[in-house]
């Protein structure tokens, strides 16, 4: 008994461990979003080990995406977790986090004598006027089937307008907007 | 204290986000708020997430938190923001089954999109504020370079990394020269 319990011990931080070293190895490469590391993903589990079906790892990203927080780690831990149990999902976690927290610190840390460089400077002032485009276009192309729906269409505009012209915070907002959802079914099912 | 604070914001961001550029209004938010961050700060670190690896809110905490607090303060960010992955998803993980397509989880994500477009939307028309017209008045190497852009992203599909490379020599030509 004492021996089994060990060996499961001894597989599940193994298994901790390939996950840390995978999801590292992938947080290197996802640039662009989060969509690259699902090729990735796909590619190592689906097609070459197969320990894991396509269907399976779209379910994963469906209720990654549908829960709070960073689509990214949340997909790590659904499937670290399905591969080396809750160790295994924090490992994962862990590890699709780890390089982009070594390369942003080595950034931040020549951020301020950057800044002051006067072709960085110039460069980045460049930079910022590109940032605008980018952020709307994914806002549009989040949108496209929300503004589909007459309901979207609604909710959209009266957040934007309560945004422009009220002091109600962000985080406030998102968090009206929850409750709002779940009073919307109680009364949906009540009649 | 600090280190609590920038914990607690980054909680906060977590649980109200939901994946990608809805990060940016939360961000932006509380860290104007604290005066952890600039605008122009906020926009260059967004420049930076999208041309090296790792997800907006990694990149975003990593940076605030060293800024504010040295490398705990960043270990306090990076902690908040993972909080949801490490307590909610955690839970979904352990009963993958009944949370995959819930109901609930659908309707409440019905109402949470739009409201996340709307912010951004809200977020694009104040930095649209500060980077195009700064102290009030237009700037025309910015709006030049905006536009441009938005051409290249819209109509001809280029990638974002391709877009920041060419903005960045755009601004060097444009501001550095003069």
């Amino acid at each position: 008994m004492k021996i089994k319990k060990r060996a499961a011990a001894e597989k599940s931080i193994f298994r901790g461990l390939a996950l840390f070293c995978f999801f590292t190895r992938i947080g290197c490469f996802t640039f662009g979003g989060g969509w690259s590391i699902l090729a990735q993903m796909e590619q190592e589990f689906v097609d070459r080990k197969k320990i894991l079906t396509k269907e399976e790892l779209l379910d994963m990203v469906a209720v990654g995406r549908s829960l709070p927080g960073i689509m990214i780690t949340n997909i790590s831990m659904l499937f670290g977790y399905r591969y080396g149990g809750w160790f295994g999902g924090i490992c994962a976690v862990f590890g699709i986090t780890f390089p982009a927290v070594v390369i942003l610190s080595v950034i931040t840390m020549f951020y301020a004598a950057l800044k002051d460089n006067p072709w960085m400077h110039a460069a980045l002032h460049g930079i910022r006027a590109a940032v605008v485009p980018i952020i709307g276009s994914a806002a549009l192309s989040l949108g496209k089937e929300i503004f589909k729906t007459r309901k979207g269409c609604v909710i959209c505009a009266a957040a934007f307008l309560v945004c422009q012209f009220t002091d109600i915070g962000n985080i406030a907002m998102v968090a009206a907007g929850i409750l709002l959802a779940l009073v919307w079914r109680r009364v949906k099912n009540i009649w | 204290m600090v280190m609590v604070q920038l914990f607690l914001s980054f909680v906060k961001i977590g649980f109200t986000s939901f994946g990608g550029m809805s990060m940016v209004p939360l961000i932006l938010e509380e860290m104007e708020k604290h005066r952890w961050m600039t605008a122009e700060d906020l926009s260059n670190l967004i420049a930076i997430a999208e041309m090296t690896p790792g997800p907006l809110g990694i990149n975003c905490a990593t940076f605030a938190g060293l800024q504010t607090a040295g490398t705990i303060g960043a270990l306090a960010a990076v902690s908040g923001v993972l909080t949801p992955a490490f307590t909610l998803t955690l839970a979904a993980a352990v009963c993958f089954n009944r949370f995959h397509q819930n109901p609930v989880l659908t309707d409440i994500l019905s109402v949470i999109k739009p409201i996340c477009i709307a912010l951004i939307l809200g977020v694009v028309i104040s930095l649209s504020m500060e980077n195009y017209f700064p102290e009030g008045t237009p700037d025309a190497a910015a709006l030049l370079i905006g536009g441009a852009m938005l051409y290249l992203i819209e109509v001809r599909k280029w990638k974002v990394p391709q877009v920041i490379g060419i903005s960045a020599l755009l601004g060097i030509v444009l501001y550095g020269l003069s």
